[in-house]
């Protein structure tokens, strides 16, 4: 029961979930070295909605791999409810997918294979714990997808299939669900479905989630946004609003030297 | 392109080696079969070019519907697919030697199985396959075999061997050995060794005096004064062989001096040759069809993993084409990088395949050479054989390439990035396809029962239409399309049954491993017709095993069944070779200590019944009349067996009874032979030998008398000495060698008593020894069996042992206990099951490429879907039990439709032949259970390289893919 030591009192308290310390990823030889992240070291909060922001190749992206363990960062440590990620075996991985992370992906989220229901209750399947049927009910019916609960993914529209990937990130409530470009191929309409769906289980039931996208509106749902360049953290945005958020991408051309950048993120 | 098309295959060429496996296996497994075929047609025409040489052959000149000795030696002797001919009589010979240019005309006395040589050591010399032959040979009977030491036999207690014997056997000239006549062995001396120019397949030739191979002859055949053949050797080329213009003036001018009204009709050589090359080409002939049944089967997985593959290949080059397109590319352009790979491919299997065959059949050959059966057969495949081999290989190749490279081909640049994989198209009308070809052959095998079941006079069916087919086809045929329609029905249909089976084959992992197995299950319905192509490359294979295994299970056990229901003596006793139990031997037992009662069953040569034109033959023996009471219980179809036989009543076998069209109570004229002493002819054989005798000495007396007069006295004495020796030596010769005898035919009036259903009695008629007495005599009737019943309470494992003993001098007799002459029978199926596990092997072999293949590919496909299993939690043991129950799945579907048809098959053919033998069926549902065990296992080792590729790739990797 190690594993799901996040979730014991003694370490519940703890108010923060993930953290990275130094953590540096770089691709490439020594010829063509490319940083993907460059010394990062940033806190996740339990209860809180987290937008990783960018533009392409800022290394958002690798920054959450490596979070979630998908990725092995080139050095520093990745620290999930107090179990060191970055050095952890394959066994171990295992573990913490099965017990303290949830995924949420751009697209193809779901077993083709598999009912709604089945999807949803996979995680919990796989790792042979026990379903609670109450919190599948109310999961189910805050994602609205009641009626379709038998039908296969392709028979769900796109909006659709990423509420059930939301649904069953939720389902085994997890210390962290990582949300990679959830929305990106949703229209607005979906988009505002499956963000407000994120959005209230944070709020209602303490999830903690974090996201990377790039679209601004999608961002705004966040408790906190998070704007990466170049590998670096350039912007710790608490509680922005849209057009806050906006502002930011606006000035964003203008930031584009490492020495500015660096300087704002540490103010 | 073509450039692009051979980087691709060398950067592909690890992905290939599993399809150049399975090519290379299929094309070996033909072009071993051509291969194989053509080494025994070579053996077969050089064997028949050495030992039918002559000439030109006289033989009957009216073919014969049912060769009567052929059935009473029970048909097995071969020369089913050789038309026969009336018997001519012997005289003949001499009549033909007078023709012009014939050198010599005589009839060639030999006798097959008879005969059994001890060998140096003491032990009888056994073949394997490969009879025992002894001939008749003198100087110029036989042009081919030419002395190499010693001289021909002279008489009973000599022998001429040929080389492979006397090798075999240990045995130079002037060595003594026995020899094991019908009538008993007998001490012969080793007076020459002959060879031939070709090896004779391993059997064992003895040359015998010609008198005595006559002798044997008549006794084995029944016959007495006539002959199938008689040999004439031309003397145009100063005894080499005539070339076919010189047989063929020598053939027409025998035939002009051949007597109206002898029946006869002379024929070239060449001609004979032909007609027993064919019929023994012919008879070898099922072994091809065999071998390339499993071909097809590799050739089929070998197309279905090269579509795989390159599905693959293709999947992954989309975007290079894609690009290709889009910078002017033509399809075709595009078609042709593709198919170049696939050509290459196909030579390099075929390539490989033809020396794999090669290799095979010289490893047969040197396998039978160890075994004691060297074959001078060429083995090396001709350039027809690797032309054949060749263009199979490439054209399944191209054929399993080709929609691939189509959809390489034809695919828009944008699609070419998309990964949606299209729907598949409904498989049910393949079910229903399926469906209506297994209900057509499920008609055909009811229609071929209803065949083997109808009796005389009954119609197998209702409808004429049917009957006529019935009658011209026999059971052969819808025995063999019924097979044919379901194999390919459960083919077809298999895609439709994929679906259900797996829910089916499903439960118990599903239950067992609740995710993983749902997982495995529901894979396995996304792409059917994979799943059941896959399947069907292990169905054949196994239908084909189980078939056999229940066909085989069923014979063992119906011999088994014999014995255990019917018969009641303690032992059996047969002969090895001939099937005659030599007089001494039956002797020798009554005498062991112990022996209760022995029974004799003696056969009765050349007996037929009724009478006319409507005389057939049946197999007939002689029995005592206590035969079911203390023998064999009857299984009696109609009338009392045991009154009929004491009172000297026919009792006779359903088979022969329901040919005949025999009642109980019918009366039947029974025709026997009995061979006499021809009193006459044995005083005029006797005056005649005197007469020559006389004259042989009177010419020495002249002759020493001359030598005399011209002063040459020690020539003149020796001649004396030589014309006394002569008169001495005519007053030393066995009478018996001047005895004539002759045949004369009885007819006998019986009243049919019973008629009886035991199977072995089946196809025979049984008659008390008395009413065999006035039918044949001693000299057309031999025992073959005897059953011995212990004395009340004897040791019967002591019996055993001392009745081994007595009939050790015999060497050829053996006595059988019960379990023993049950499992006569069972050894020799296991030996022929041997040989096909082995290609059920190979078959299996290749049915774990396919399953490897398919999941490769499934895997390959999958490849998003296995990270996102892995990014929620899914542990690398359960990717990997997943892909375990997939391809076991597949594997167990697999072997369940081959053992389900292959079951059906075996349970037909037993109906079908229930009165050849096979009374009880018997499934042997361990076996069978070992497939399917053996099947799990298969799919689980066949799961690890897929596996292990799907995991190789990094969670990241496989989620995400931009």
């Amino acid at each position: 029961m190690a594993g799901r030591a996040g979730t014991d009192p003694g370490t519940a308290g703890d108010a923060v979930v993930a953290r990275a310390i130094d953590l540096t990823k770089t691709y490439g030889d020594a010829d063509a070295r490319v940083t993907a992240l460059d010394h990062v070291d940033v806190d996740f909060a339990r209860g809180e909605m987290t937008a990783i922001m960018g533009p392409s190749g800022s290394g958002k992206s690798t920054l959450m791999h490596c979070m979630a363990g998908l990725d092995a960062p080139t050095s520093g440590r990745v620290v999930v409810e107090g179990l060191e990620v970055s050095s952890m075996s394959q066994r171990q991985l295992t573990k913490l997918r099965r017990d303290q992370i949830g995924f949420i992906f751009q697209s193809f989220n779901l077993v083709p294979t598999l009912t709604a229901e089945e999807n949803i209750l996979l995680p919990l399947q796989i790792a042979k714990r026990p379903i609670d049927r109450a919190w599948f009910d109310k999961v189910v019916d805050v994602v609205g997808l009641r009626p379709r609960l038998k039908h296969r993914p392709s028979q769900l529209s796109g909006g659709q299939q990423q509420r059930v990937a939301c649904a069953r990130a939720i389902m085994a409530r997890p210390s962290v669900i990582f949300a990679d470009e959830p929305t990106g191929n949703l229209d607005s309409r979906s988009s505002r479905e499956v963000l407000g769906f994120l959005k209230d289980s944070v709020h209602d039931y303490g999830q903690t989630i974090v996201m990377v996208t790039h679209d601004p509106r999608a961002a705004s749902y966040a408790d906190r946004v998070l704007v990466l360049a170049d590998g670096r953290i350039i912007r710790d945005l608490k509680h922005p609003t849209y057009d806050r958020i906006l502002a930011e991408f606006a000035t964003e051309g203008d930031a584009g030297d490492a020495a500015g950048t660096k300087a704002r993120a540490d103010a | 392109m073509i450039r692009i098309g051979l980087r691709d295959a060398r950067a592909h060429f690890p992905r290939f080696i599993m399809s150049i496996i399975a090519i290379a296996l299929g094309v070996s497994f033909v072009v071993g079969s051509f291969c194989f075929r053509a080494m025994m047609n070579d053996q077969v025409d050089q064997m028949l070019g050495s030992n039918t040489d002559h000439d030109v052959y006289v033989r009957g000149s009216t073919e014969r519907e049912d060769d009567a000795d052929a059935a009473a030696s029970s048909g097995s002797d071969g020369s089913s697919s050789m038309k026969t001919y009336n018997d001519i009589d012997v005289s003949l010979a001499t009549t033909i030697a007078k023709v012009r240019g014939v050198k010599t005309a005589e009839v060639t006395y030999s006798v097959s199985g008879a005969l059994v040589l001890v060998a140096k050591d003491g032990n009888a010399v056994s073949t394997i396959g490969s009879p025992t032959m002894g001939i008749g040979l003198e100087n110029g009977t036989w042009r081919s075999a030419h002395l190499t030491e010693g001289r021909w036999a002279r008489d009973r207690h000599e022998v001429a061997l040929h080389a492979f014997a006397a090798e075999t056997a240990g045995l130079k000239v002037g060595d003594t050995t026995k020899l094991v006549y019908p009538s008993g062995p007998e001490d012969v001396k080793v007076v020459g060794v002959f060879d031939t120019d070709v090896s004779q397949a391993g059997a064992i030739i003895i040359g015998l005096a010609p008198n005595v191979a006559k002798e044997l002859e008549e006794e084995q055949s029944g016959e007495i004064g006539v002959t199938r053949y008689i040999g004439v050797y031309g003397s145009a080329n100063g005894g080499a062989p005539l070339s076919a213009e010189q047989q063929r003036e020598l053939a027409d001018r025998v035939e002009r001096a051949l007597p109206s009204g002898s029946k006869a009709h002379a024929i070239t050589g060449d001609q004979l040759r032909d007609e027993y090359s064919q019929s023994l080409k012919d008879q070898l002939g099922f072994i091809q069809p065999l071998i390339l049944i499993f071909a097809v089967i590799a050739l089929f997985v070998g197309s279905f993993i090269i579509a795989n593959t390159f599905s693959m290949i293709v999947r992954e080059s989309m975007r290079g084409y894609a690009l290709l397109r889009s910078v002017g590319a033509s399809p075709f352009q595009v078609f042709s990088t593709v198919i170049v790979q696939a050509l290459l491919l196909g030579l390099v299997g075929s390539g490989a395949g033809i020396a794999l065959g090669w290799g095979m059949v010289r490893l047969i050959v040197a396998g039978m050479a160890r075994m004691g059966t060297p074959m001078t057969g060429a083995a090396d495949p001709g350039p027809a054989d690797m032309a054949a081999g060749l263009l199979v290989g490439i054209v399944v190749t191209l054929i399993g390439a080709a929609l691939p490279a189509r959809r390489a081909a034809t695919a828009p640049p944008i699609q070419a990035m998309n990964e949606t994989v299209n729907p598949e198209r409904p498989v049910w009308p393949r079910g229903v396809a399926g469906i209506v070809m297994i209900a057509l052959g499920a008609a055909s095998w009811t229609f071929c029962v209803a065949i083997a079941n109808a009796g005389d006079g009954e119609p197998p069916t209702p409808l004429p239409f049917l009957n006529d087919l019935a009658s011209r086809w026999g059971v052969g045929w819808p025995l063999g399309v019924g097979a044919g329609l379901i194999v390919i029905g459960v083919i077809v249909l298999a895609p439709a049954l994929v679906g259900p089976a797996g829910a089916v084959l499903g439960w118990i992992p599903a239950h067992v491993f609740t995710v993983t197995g749902r997982l495995a299950t529901r894979n396995l319905a996304r792409q059917k017709r994979r799943t059941a192509n896959t399947a069907a490359a292990l169905f054949v294979g196994v239908a084909i095993v189980s078939c056999l295994g229940v066909v085989a299970s069923s014979a063992k056990a119906s011999v088994a069944g014999i014995v255990d229901s019917g018969l009641k003596s303690d032992f059996s006793v047969m002969s090895a070779s001939s099937g005659r139990i030599p007089d001494d031997a039956i002797k020798a037992i009554e005498d062991v200590r112990g022996v209760g009662s022995v029974s004799k069953s003696r056969m009765l040569m050349g007996v037929t019944y009724g009478s006319g034109d409507d005389k057939d033959s049946a197999m007939t023996f002689a029995e005592q009349p206590s035969l079911f009471t203390k023998v064999f219980a009857p299984v009696t179809n109609s009338g009392n067996a045991d009154k009929a036989l004491r009172t000297g009543e026919l009792v006779v076998g359903l088979t022969v009874a329901q040919d005949n069209g025999w009642q109980i109570g019918d009366t039947v004229t029974v025709n026997g032979k009995r061979v006499v002493v021809d009193e006459e002819a044995t005083a005029k054989a006797q005056a005649d030998y005197q007469a020559q005798v006389q004259s042989q000495a009177a010419a020495l007396q002249s002759e020493a008398q001359r030598l005399a007069a011209s002063g040459d006295v020690a020539g003149a004495q020796a001649k004396a000495a030589e014309a006394q020796k002569t008169v001495e030596d005519a007053k030393n010769v066995d009478p018996a060698t001047l005895v004539r005898t002759k045949t004369e035919t009885t007819h006998v009036k019986v009243r049919v008593g019973a008629i009886i259903e035991n199977s072995i009695y089946r196809s025979m008629v049984l008659m008390n020894d008395d009413l065999a007495g006035k039918v044949n005599n001693e000299n057309t009737m031999f025992t073959i069996m005897l059953f011995v019943n212990a004395q009340e309470g004897a040791d019967v494992a002591a019996l055993k042992r001392r009745l081994v003993d007595a009939v050790k001098p015999f060497y050829v007799v053996n006595v059988q206990d019960r379990d023993e002459f049950k499992s006569t029978m069972g050894t020799m199926v296991d030996q022929i099951l041997v040989i096909l596990y082995a290609l059920l092997a190979l078959s299996i072999v290749i049915a774990v490429f396919g399953i490897v293949n398919t999941l490769a590919l499934s895997v390959s496909e999958r490849t998003r879907e296995i990270g996102l299993l892995r990014a929620i939690g899914t542990s690398r043991a359960q990717v990997r039990g997943m892909l375990a129950i997939e391809a076991s799945l597949i594997a167990v579907l697999g072997t369940l439709l081959g053992v389900v048809t292959g079951v059906a098959a075996g349970a037909v053919i037993r109906l079908v032949y229930a009165s050849n033998g096979l009374e009880r069926l018997s499934i042997p549902w361990d076996q069978l259970g070992e497939f399917l065990v053996a099947s799990i296992v298969v799919g689980v080792v066949a799961a690890l390289p897929p596996a292990r590729r799907a995991l190789k790739v990094p969670v990241l990797d496989a989620v995400a893919t931009d």
